[in-house]
């Protein structure tokens, strides 16, 4: 075999997995341009910061839900885990811990929580639906009881670097991308999504499916509450629900990017295809002064479309 | 039993679950470099003791043997990390990851912690020709066809170089090139020393080229031999236990004149351009390899997938019905039901009580009615008691054995009083005392006066129970064989789509 | 090993004793520590409010049974509330055509549900979740941030009356769950719901019409939110976009606390009036000990955690 085919295997295989992407990738595209023509200031450099920055949140948890989604299970306490994300930033900044200390707690945090629930999942084999489901009352519940209120303190410095004039965001995002694609190389990152196409199958092949699951959402925890943090620099402050919206559009934006609820199927270049495309339909209607809340509807309709629209085809095309 | 020299063995190993023995005291040893058969019904316990010999599951008593060494249980890592490799009917491929990801799952090359592409490119191609798959190696696996993707599945287990290789019917779902390359490859291991355990129906297959054999009967070993001096009557024999002559109720012509079910042109999934003409009475069977639209068309006719007929006429109920069924529940209103193959995921419920699943096609068809547990139970006894179920029927019918869950699959359909009955394959993982019963039952049916349709992967079925056998091969009917006609022989040739060896063929 | 001699439905009533057991203790410990909490008047306040979490755990319960989940529920509970007064019209003296046309909405709201679940197919989740999502963009549009008052002769009767001493609010959830027990213990079309929800195609290849089935169980779902958003309105006497969240979360750890698995195929609604009446009793007793609402998150999640080995668990890899 020759050299050139056997480099190619690695870029032939993800090739292969953009390949359920096309129709998004268009309607991406077309929702972009209208965009772009309702606002044309869009493409000056501070403009395209900021919507960056709008849009990092939605894409964090997009990717959270989308890596236990690809583990056959699901996240219902994505939106209490970034508000407490927030809390829990914007309370320890002020404290001995300094501002390097709060950003690690934070993400410690998303962590420990994450591992706890991958725990009860993998180990315990307790559904995922309603672990996280309980997980969000005491989450939630934790969040209220460091901060009853949107308060606490965020030090400019960090507000500024992160959601200041300067890309950070952007690079942050580039930086996403690269870890993912470089732990979906490993053994541990290819032997998650294999668990979630087939369990069973994935171990008698060997794979560690426990530690697979239990990393997994250790790694969505740790992002949600880099999304806290997040939120929480460029607010200012820590805010204990701030994060209740985020539940639906992290599913809403994994689900737009093909990934399924059956495990092993789905993309994160996908998910982020679909937050971004909410992003920008958020923006298009507020551009077009359409109330904030047609959002709502827009995201639900969205939703049901995707999901049907194969199943209709499929039933369409049937071979009789 | 214990071999000296020995790489794998189990030792007087049992396994039960929920309450059911299924292996009873078994040994086993297998040699490096020899092949070694592993015979038994379906049902007998050869899976079982596959997934105990492979560290898929625990031994309740008795020890597993690795190199002469006695342990109580075996891990699959651990069992990998030994050198032993199963390729088992259940694929253990994930149907999104690449060709190439799924032959080394688990087991890929690696650089600086994250798998080395470029050596598992090269490492596949190899085996990848070895096993004879040419489709490029980042297809997803689920975009392929049974057979090749059950040659992934040996292409994976070969991938890491194993000692002993366990392969459970590997060639069922194959076409015969592939099985010519599949037995070349396996001799070829055997001469590099591997312990091979080969499990497979086809008993030329394994005359042709096994050298050991052991035979399971209902959990329990019957014979440990040479495979020297047998002929496919005497293995038989070793697995029935009798002469297959008694297994079968003696065969009688039953069928009338009377057509109850007539169409032409038939189309449900792969099975096209089908004709069949049923007759009251008759009991007629489906025969091919596996996958060659048989199931299709069975499904089709059952209601449960889409399907089209250039004429279709079917004359149970007051009035004749004219085009294929759209749903399950308009077919058993017609009178037609359908007993599914697999009856864990398909043909019954299995965590509820032998009773509920008993009612449900009643229930189903009639769904606006009060529950009258009395009335409930009598019907539910009177059923079990013509099937011989035994034992409390609020049991959940998992507790049962396959043997009786089938008969619970069966059963439950005739309070509708279905006067076509459409069978997939029911005596699949069935001990042989139930599968009398059933032969029976069915029989009985046929005398009362209704159609059977039964596909079978079991030939002697098709050839002592059946009034006619519609042989399958590429979706098509490739022999229509009467009684007299429908020889073993006669059916696997047809099978195979080769030329029937006596002209046998009548018209449908 | 034993085998079970109980039906599954039973076995479901097995687990909701525990949550019968947890209420009783709750109520005897309060009645004893606590001055006024084991009054009559206290107690039967605290089925009235149990009768909302209830009528929403209907539909949560068969849903949740046939193997889904309504996400919606919360959503209908608020556009019943909001939309009554809108279909008011004269020459209804008593109130009864608009709660009849309101009722109408509702089920309607299940039926589309019902429709994308049972016949395209849609998962449980995703559906629910759209159609909440559509409800409450659809409803802030309508009704505004503004509270809607009511004044509906039949809500007021039925928010005000008592009965021998019940409140007409606990008659109406004592009949309402007389019905749904019926269906699911008496009726064969009950039995059909627990066999969709433990296995679907078994259930199709059996003969069942899984999709009509599912269809019924959504509109009894949207129909039952829709009566328990009445229900609200009357005891409140207005009703505001939002009035319905905090059910949607209650009506699924009711279902769970009473022992019903998430997984379906299984459990009863006997438990989840048991749930609904543990969850109104924790929060009167975070009330009295004068505990936030972030206290009263954290031990209801911290409850349904510690059921969770009652609730089944998920035997698959």
């Amino acid at each position: 075999m020759s050299g050139t085919v056997r480099r190619r295997l690695y870029w032939a295989i993800q090739w292969r997995r953009n390949e359920g992407l096309g129709a998004l990738g268009i309607v991406l595209l077309a929702a972009a341009v209208l965009y772009a023509v309702l606002f044309p200031g869009i493409f000056g450099a501070g403009a395209l910061n900021k919507f960056v920055q709008g849009w990092f949140p939605t894409a964090l948890v997009a990717a959270a839900e989308t890596i236990v989604m690809l583990t056959g299970g699901i996240d219902l306490a994505v939106g209490p885990m970034v508000s407490l994300g927030s809390v829990v930033a914007a309370s320890t900044m002020q404290s001995p811990l300094g501002t390097a200390g709060g950003v690690l707690a934070t993400l410690a945090l998303g962590i420990g929580v994450g591992s706890f629930v991958g725990w009860v999942v993998a180990v315990a084999r307790y559904p995922a639906i309603i672990v996280t489901l309980a997980m969000s009352f005491v989450i939630r519940g934790v969040a209220l009881l460091i901060l009853p209120r949107p308060g606490g303190f965020v030090p400019h410095g960090l507000s500024d670097l992160l959601a200041g004039n300067r890309p950070v965001t952007a690079l942050l995002l580039v930086l996403l991308v690269l870890a993912w694609k470089l732990y979906q190389a490993t053994p541990l990152g290819l032997g998650l999504v294999a668990a979630g196409d087939n369990a069973e199958g994935a171990y008698r092949s060997g794979v560690g499916v426990t530690a697979s699951r239990i990393s997994a959402y250790a790694a969505s925890g740790m992002l949600q509450a880099l999304a806290g943090l997040y939120v929480a620099a460029q607010t200012g402050s820590g805010d204990p629900l701030i994060g209740e919206p985020l539940t639906l559009a992290a599913i809403a934006a994994a689900v737009l990017g093909g990934v399924s609820f059956l495990g092993g199927q789905g993309t994160l270049r996908g998910a982020l295809a679909g937050s971004l495309l909410m992003s920008i339909l958020i923006n298009v209607m507020f551009f077009l002064r359409l109330p904030l809340v047609a959002q709502y509807v827009v995201q639900g309709a969205i939703i049901v479309v995707t999901v049907a629209l194969p199943r209709l085809r499929a039933a369409a095309r049937r071979p009789v | 039993m214990s071999a000296a020299g020995a790489i794998l063995g189990a030792r007087s190993v049992s396994k039960s679950f929920f309450g059911n023995p299924v292996l009873r005291d078994v040994s086993i040893a297998l040699l490096p470099g020899r092949i070694h058969a592993l015979l038994g019904e379906n049902g007998a316990g050869k899976s079982t003791l596959i997934n105990l010999l492979s560290g898929t599951l625990a031994p309740d008593a008795g020890t597993l043997e690795i190199d002469g060494d006695r342990i109580a249980a075996l891990a699959p890592r651990d069992a990998r990390r030994l050198g032993i490799a199963v390729v088992q009917q259940e694929l253990s491929l994930a149907p999104h990851l690449s060709i190439a990801e799924n032959i080394g799952l688990g087991a890929a090359p690696r650089r600086w912690g994250m798998i080395d592409y470029r050596g598992l490119a090269a490492r596949v191609a190899a085996l990848c020709t070895g096993v004879g798959l040419t489709e490029p190696p980042e297809l997803p696996v689920g975009r392929l066809p049974l057979g090749r993707r059950q040659l992934v599945e040996i292409a994976k287990a070969l991938f890491r170089r194993p000692r002993v290789l366990i392969l459970d019917e590997p060639t069922s779902s194959l076409a015969a090139p592939d099985v010519a390359m599949l037995t070349a490859l396996v001799r070829r291991l055997r001469d590099q020393g591997v312990a091979i355990l080969y499990i497979s129906h086809r008993l030329n297959e394994i005359l042709d080229f096994c050298e050991h054999v052991t035979v399971l009967k209902d959990g329990a070993v019957t014979a440990d031999r040479p495979l020297a001096g047998l002929d496919p009557l005497g293995l038989v024999r070793l697995m029935v236990g009798r002469d297959p002559q008694d297994l079968f109720p003696p065969y009688r012509a039953q069928a009338t004149a009377e057509t109850v079910l007539q169409t032409n042109g038939f189309r449900s999934g792969t099975a096209s351009g089908i004709d069949l003409t049923l007759h009251r009475g008759e009991i007629l069977g489906l025969g091919g390899l596996a996958g060659q639209g048989q199931e299709e068309f069975l499904l089709g006719l059952a209601g449960a997938a889409p399907a089209r007929a250039a004429q279709f006429r079917m004359t149970t109920g007051a009035k004749p019905r004219t085009a294929p069924f759209a749903g399950v529940a308009e077919a058993n209103a017609a009178g037609l039901a359908y007993v599914p193959a697999d009856r864990k995921r398909e043909g019954l419920l299995q965590p509820h009580s032998i009773r509920l699943n008993l009612l449900l096609p009643g229930f189903a068809a009639h769904p606006v009615q009060r529950r009258r547990r009395a009335a409930e139970a009598a019907t539910s006894a009177e059923l079990a008691g013509r099937f011989t179920i035994r034992g409390d029927l609020r049991r959940p019918v998992q507790a049962l054995s396959g043997g009786n869950q089938q008969k619970v699959a069966l059963a439950k359909w005739l309070p509708l009083a279905p006067s076509i009955l459409l069978l997939n394959d029911p005596t699949r993982g069935v001990d042989v005392e139930t599968k009398r019963e059933i032969y029976l039952a069915l029989r009985a049916m046929a005398a009362e006066g209704k159609a059977v349709l039964l596909l079978s992967s079991d030939t002697p079925e098709l050839v002592h129970l059946c009034d006619r056998v519609m042989v399958f091969h590429d979706g098509r009917v490739a022999a229509l064989l009467p009684h007299g006609a429908a020889t073993e022989e006669a059916i696997v040739a047809a099978a195979l789509g080769l030329a029937a060896p006596a002209a046998a063929s009548v018209p449908a | 090993m034993r085998a079970f001699a109980l039906p599954m439905a039973l076995r479901g009533f097995g687990r909701s004793l525990v949550a019968y057991g947890v209420v009783a203790l709750l109520w005897i410990v309060a009645s004893a520590l606590i001055e006024g909490f084991g009054v009559f008047a206290h107690l039967r306040y605290i089925v009235e409010l149990a009768a909302i979490i209830g009528l929403v755990g209907v539909g949560q319960t068969l849903a949740v049974i046939g193997g889904g989940i309504d996400l919606s529920v919360s959503a209908v509970i608020t556009v019943a509330a909001i939309v009554l007064p809108m279909l008011s019209f004269a020459g209804d003296a008593t109130g009864l055509g608009a709660i009849a046309l309101t009722l109408l909405v509702a089920a309607a709201i299940g039926a589309v549900n019902g429709l994308g679940i049972g016949y395209l197919g849609l998962p449980p989740l995703i559906m629910t979740l759209a159609m909440a999502t559509i409800l409450q963009g659809l409803l802030v549009l309508i009704a505004g941030g503004s509270a809607v008052s009511v004044d509906n002769p039949a809500l007021n009767w039925l928010g005000n009356t008592h009965v021998l001493g019940i409140s007409a609010t606990i008659l109406l959830w004592a009949i309402v769950a007389a019905a749904t027990l019926f269906w699911l213990h008496g009726t064969r079309a009950g039995a059909l719901i627990y066999a969709i929800g433990t296995n679907p195609l078994t259930s199709l290849l059996s003969g069942v019409r899984v999709a009509r089935v599912t269809l019924g169980l959504y509109v009894a779902s949207g129909l039952c939110s829709g009566v328990a958003g009445l229900l609200l309105l009357a005891m409140n006497g207005q009703g505001y976009v939002g009035i319905g969240d905090p059910y949607l979360l209650s009506s699924i750890a009711a279902v769970v606390l009473g022992g019903t698995s998430i997984l379906g195929g299984a459990g009863s609604y006997v438990g989840t009036i048991a749930g609904a009446v543990l969850l109104v009793t924790m929060t009167a007793l975070i009330t009295v000990v004068n505990a936030s609402e972030g206290w009263r998150q954290v031990i209801l999640g911290c409850l349904i955690l510690g059921l969770l080995p009652l609730s089944g668990r998920d035997q698959s890899r």
